[in-house]
């Protein structure tokens, strides 16, 4: 199970990242750095933002016919030869697995990049069955060594500097220390590769699973994905609910924009179109294949008018990359295996309401909206779900607070029509917030307003040289 | 299966409830770019294919096919091969070429129960893997790749020098159209892979590195027929 999240951990969480210059160092570079990619790639394709209108609207039709399309699907996928399993909890996904996998006397797994087996705690759920679990995108299989969740949706291990990298593979292998990229992929490479040639069992995830052909759709660079759906000898792929698209002619719109947004390429390097278990005389593909389809609380989200279309996301996790809260934080601090502006939305659907703080960890800077490659308005979700837990919980109950912000506007409207009363008010509070400064910022002041300068400090107020409208220079 | 209906049910029920979705329109098929002229279309692709870290070899006559590809193998250092069936270019010519001179070449074919643990054992330890796309698609430098028991998958994935031949008449603009010339029926009886460049990653500080799981090197040869 995935550590349900408390809201006292989470504040003590994300004071920690906030307070780790090294992780914001680290988090900044990774982040300018996709979004350079980004920018570059987007500048030099015309149609970005047709493609981004049509999935979206694509997206609005697939969760419109969810119902038809998931009956579509698992029809074609029976087909095709695969066993098929709905599963509404994430107990019910996990028993199912650790089942398959016992039956078909599995003892090593390898899987592929997947947050939705993140969702389900897969990992200590195999591993209490006595199975031997491998990750194998190298992130993912970064963290894992570490004994630590991911803490990106597509970069797992953005946290950690090259350095760290370096010292965990010299302390877990014995091997002379390096900090080259380089040699350190090549280390992981020869170690995985001995896994894929000898595991049993084969897990990953689904980008998009198209129910007209039943065919399941895996992205990736490294060929973790390909390896873990083609070399053992039994293989799962798990997806949630929302991850069906109608056609085939629809997939090619997704795959122009995801590559784009998730990791500035034109296309992965790999786009896997899995079609069902290994045919009479081939030498690769398993022997037989399974697909488990989640719901987890996504039928709630898409009870609800508003949250619906939080599944339209397809994870490509540019949200996270212009987060500010997120770069500042980092992901571990959201307790959730969904970080970042998309994971405030889903995570207390998906995690239950434990999770239900990190709606509020947000500024509402609506940069996540604007990167969104299907136009998710998160920051109007995140302003519901916090209505949503404000009256679920024992918050101030709306009403008295409601009205004394408006009663607090309506007065602020009435002073802004007078200028010169503004100004007389801005000098007053300059005078005032004197003695308080040291060096040209205030750090310390006296309550009630020590609660505000404990964890922030700001700038002396300087006298305005120029009137309001006034040119600038 | 009562848990599915269970799931179906449930996702009917909240649909209702949620009211009408914000847009019913069925959504619409990608226009297909027209082929256009070959000779762009190539150069188009050759500039791509090098973008993503791949090698472009080309154009090559059908008939001096074995000779590059054996000259590839030299350059490389390569000491085994493994020899995929082709689509529409004749590899056996070259699998032939490369055993005269030396290489050990390996054919893949239909394998059963007692056969297919030395064919996966051989693939997963040869220094090379040659193999035909279906289709190229000129706008991102990308290989579509159907599998089948002639043409196994591995050929693409498990050998860290990859070699893959495409004939100019299989060249489409952009993405759309190589999906729509591989057709539904392909797709429901075939695994298809997309391969665009070496196997890479960024895992580590964004940086990017070649050849993780898959090839660390991928040479694309473009064969163009001389009366075409």
């Amino acid at each position: 199970m995935a550590a349900s999240p408390k809201p006292a951990s989470f504040f003590e969480s994300s004071e920690a990242g906030a307070a780790d210059r090294e992780l914001q160092r680290k988090l900044e570079n990774a982040s300018t750095r996709h979004l350079d990619h980004f920018a570059h790639v987007k500048a030099e394709y015309s149609d970005y933002e047709e493609e981004r209108s049509q999935s979206r609207r694509i997206k609005e039709h697939a969760i419109a016919h969810l119902d038809e399309l998931i009956v579509e699907l698992t029809g074609k996928l029976k087909a095709r030869g695969c066993a098929v399993f709905a599963a509404a909890t994430v107990e019910e996904a996990r028993d199912y697995i650790v089942n398959v996998a016992r039956n078909t006397g599995s003892r090593r797994v390898v899987k592929g990049k997947s947050m939705t087996t993140e969702e389900i705690g897969l990992n200590p759920a195999l591993e209490n069955a006595g199975m031997e679990v491998l990750e194998t995108d190298l992130g993912e299989y970064i963290v894992q060594l570490r004994q630590e969740p991911p803490s990106h949706i597509i970069t797992p291990a953005i946290h950690l500097s090259k350095e760290d990298i370096g010292a965990l593979f010299h302390e877990k292998f014995g091997i002379p220390y390096t900090s080259e990229p380089e040699r350190l992929t090549a280390e992981a490479r020869a170690r995985l590769r001995e896994g894929f040639l000898s595991a049993d069992l084969g897990v990953t995830g689904v980008n998009f699973a198209i129910a007209e052909t039943g065919t399941l759709v895996v992205i990736e660079n490294e060929g973790n994905g390909r390896m873990s759906s083609t070399m053992p000898e039994v293989f799962i792929a798990v997806m949630g609910i929302e991850k069906v698209i109608p056609r085939l002619a629809d997939v090619s719109h997704f795959l122009e924009v995801l590559a784009r947004t998730a990791t500035g390429q034109k296309l992965t390097t790999y786009t896997n179109f899995i079609g069902g278990p290994r045919r009479e005389g081939e030498v690769d593909g398993p022997r037989e294949m399974h697909v488990v389809i989640l719901d987890n609380g996504r039928s709630t989200m898409l009870a609800d008018p508003v949250m619906r279309e939080a599944l339209y996301c397809i994870r490509c996790g540019a949200c996270l990359n212009v987060c500010p809260v997120y770069r500042h934080i980092g992901g571990h601090a959201y307790r959730s295996p969904y970080p970042g502006p998309i994971g405030s939305i889903v995570s207390p659907n998906l995690v239950g309401s434990a999770a239900g703080h990190l709606p509020f960890a947000s500024t509402l800077c609506g940069a996540c909206k604007d990167i969104c490659p299907v136009k998710i308005d998160i920051p109007r979700i995140l302003l519901h779900l916090r209505w949503k837990e404000s009256a679920r919980r024992d918050l101030p109950k709306w009403p008295a607070p409601a009205a004394r912000a408006r009663a607090g506007a309506r007065q602020f409207a009435r002073l802004a029509r007078h200028p010169s009363a503004i100004r007389l008010l801005g000098k007053l509070g300059a005078i005032a917030l004197k003695p308080f400064a040291r060096d040209g910022w205030i750090k310390r002041m006296p309550p009630p307003f020590s609660n505000w300068t404990g964890i922030r400090d700001f700038p002396r107020p300087r006298p305005r040289r120029r009137k309001i409208g006034a040119d600038e220079d | 299966m009562a848990d599915l209906q269970a799931i179906v049910a449930r996702v009917k029920n909240a649909l209702v409830s949620s009211g009408p979705a914000p847009s019913h329109k069925a959504p619409v098929a990608p226009s297909l770019q027209p082929d256009g002229h070959r000779a762009e279309l190539v150069s188009r692709f050759a500039r791509e294919v090098e973008a993503v870290g791949a090698r472009i070899i080309g154009p090559v006559a059908p008939e001096q096919l074995a000779d590059r590809v054996a000259a590839i193998v030299r350059e490389r250092g390569l000491k085994s091969i493994a020899v995929g069936e082709g689509v529409v270019v004749d590899l056996s010519r070259v699998g032939k070429t490369l055993s005269e001179s030396g290489i050990e070449v390996i054919r893949t074919g239909s394998v059963d129960g007692s056969t297919r643990p030395e064919l996966r054992k051989q693939l997963a330890q040869v220094d090379a893997g040659l193999a035909e796309a279906d289709y190229a698609i000129a706008s991102t430098g990308t290989l579509a790749v159907l599998s089948d028991e002639t043409r196994p998958s591995a050929l693409t994935l498990l050998p860290p020098a990859s070699l893959v031949v495409v004939r100019v008449d299989r060249m489409k603009a952009d993405l759309a159209s190589a999906l729509a010339a591989l057709g539904h029926a392909a797709l429901e009886s075939h695994r298809l892979t997309l391969i665009t460049g070496p196997s890479r990653t960024a895992d580590i500080e964004k940086r990017i590195v070649m050849g993780v799981h898959g090839p660390k090197s991928l040479d694309v040869i473009v064969v163009w027929p001389r009366d075409d």
